[in-house]
């Protein structure tokens, strides 16, 4: 198998050009997403510069507590945009939700680095941030789906929740209903791409170790891996999410804080 | 258990309220004794149902205290007073399912799964109120304003709770249909009804009416 190719920057340069394309679109059809899509394109180049300077040095000097730190920073961000996008107070829930982010990313990757591949160190860089990059992202969505999905749902079926109380349901047992549904949708994309993987599309994952000059049985064997560990990050972090945050979002009467929501 | 009174079935003291800078219930106090069937009048705005929805503990006021069956309302026992208490909301939702499913799911709660055997009385229920019973295998959210009510109550009744609160709870329904309802409360003597309504059969019913415009019309004075 033949080591990856390089891209050199000024070839790199030219794939910009490819953009022409979706611009000339937007303008033809005049979408108005041009400076939304410029502001992408830009973020995109500069993040992704900054990650690759930064992760060339934290692959270079391969320290367990860097790497741990790095780790911290991305579930901090990731943290973050999950309550953007759930339009949910920040300093409510900031916590609760690191560390559902936190323990639904750790697991699986150290199941993943451990008993899976029984790395030399249990921080090799080169496996970890990756990994857990991967199972994070994943987390993040499932995340945004299944917080965003249970307080909306109580919000906007508030009578029928509180009529269950009413008729002396429990605080877990009125809850219930809407934690299950919001489970459901929060598993359901991931479910769904285990179900057509290789058939409909070919995962990034196994892409990628392609690439990188190793046999497509290895990678499916990587894939089939983060696959189990995402689907097992998501089920856990949603679960927590929405467990961890419910202190926080009803009174003792057990009724639902409107304050927990921004702009409302 | 400071202020309450062992004989009084709901016992409002001094009850105040404020959303949005705006005073909806101040000072208001209430006594209803066992078996009273008190009915709250007023315009809409005047905080009827905000009085319903204080003694659930579904608002929670910001002075004052509710007591139902003789203890005052904490955090800690509105879990179980809600146990002692039926309530028919307002166009009340029902949450999505069968009929049959909807009139089930409260006697899968913990508290009241002991009541399960009630459930025989649903047939007779509902042929007192003019429901058929066909009417069990349909989804509740195709049903009228009217069914959703009956089936509303006929859950009250089923739960056999001590105390009754009704806000609006016959307003979409017709003469008759009202009828049965006043009646059935009427003959429960055992039962404690607060209600918040606008129509004349139903005022008839009441053994006592309290005016919330009067009440209001005193916090104005004050101001």
């Amino acid at each position: 198998m033949n080591r990856i190719i390089d891209i050199s920057f000024l070839s790199l340069a030219g794939s910009y050009l490819l953009l022409i394309i979706p611009l000339g679109i937007m303008l033809y059809q005049r979408v108005s997403m041009l400076k939304e899509t410029v502001v992408a394109v830009i973020r995109m180049t500069l993040q992704l510069l900054f990650v690759g300077l930064y992760l060339q040095v934290v692959f270079k000097l391969n320290s367990p507590y860097l790497n741990l730190a790095w780790v911290a920073v991305m579930v901090l961000v990731a943290d973050m945009s999950i309550l953007k996008g759930c339009r949910l107070k920040i300093q409510r829930f900031v916590l609760p939700v690191f560390v559902a982010l936190l323990a639904g990313t750790a697991l699986p990757v150290m199941a993943f680095v451990g008993p899976v591949l029984k790395l030399p160190g249990w921080f090799e860089a080169q496996y970890v941030i990756p990994l857990a990059g991967m199972i994070l992202g994943n987390c993040l969505r499932a995340d945004i789906i299944g917080l965003n999905n249970f307080y909306q749902a109580i919000k906007a079926n508030e009578k029928a929740y509180h009529q269950s109380l009413a008729y002396g349901a429990g605080f877990t047992e009125a809850l219930t209903p809407f934690f299950r549904e919001a489970l459901r949708s929060a598993l359901a994309p991931t479910l769904a791409s285990m179900a057509t993987i290789g058939l409909v599309s070919l995962p990034g994952m196994m892409t990628g170790v392609i690439l990188a000059g190793s046999n497509p049985f290895t990678a499916i064997k990587y894939q089939i891996g983060i696959m189990i560990a995402i689907f097992t990050g998501t089920s856990l972090t949603v679960f927590l999410a929405i467990r961890l945050t419910i202190r926080n979002s009803f009174n003792s009467y057990g009724i639902l804080d409107h304050k927990i929501f921004r702009n409302t | 258990m400071d202020v309450a009174n062992r004989e009084l079935a709901i016992q409002l003291h001094k009850l105040s309220i404020c959303y949005d800078g705006q005073w909806v219930l101040k000072d208001f106090s209430l006594e209803v004794f066992p078996g009273d069937k008190v009915v709250l009048t007023g315009p809409s705005g005047s905080g009827k149902s905000t009085v319903l929805r204080c003694i659930l503990g579904l608002a929670v006021p910001d002075s004052g205290n509710v007591a139902v069956l003789g203890e005052t309302i904490t955090s800690h026992n509105i879990w179980k007073a809600r146990q002692y208490i039926a309530y028919v909301a307002q166009e009340p939702d029902l949450g999505s399912g069968s009929v049959r499913e909807v009139i089930e799911k409260p006697f899968t709660y913990r508290a009241n799964c002991k009541l399960r055997n009630n459930l025989e009385h649903l047939p007779a229920l509902m042929e007192r109120f003019n429901l058929p019973q066909s009417i069990l295998h349909k989804q509740i959210a195709n049903l009228s304003g009217g069914e959703k009510q009956r089936i509303a109550l006929i859950i009250s009744i089923l739960l056999d709770r001590s105390i009754v609160l009704l806000d609006e709870a016959s307003s979409a329904l017709d003469k008759d249909n009202k009828q049965a309802v006043a009646d059935y409360f009427n003959q429960a003597e055992n039962i404690t009804v607060l209600s918040v309504a606008h129509d004349t059969e139903w005022l008839e019913f009441a053994t006592r009416v309290v005016d919330m415009q009067e009440h209001n019309s005193i916090i104005r004075e004050e101001k």
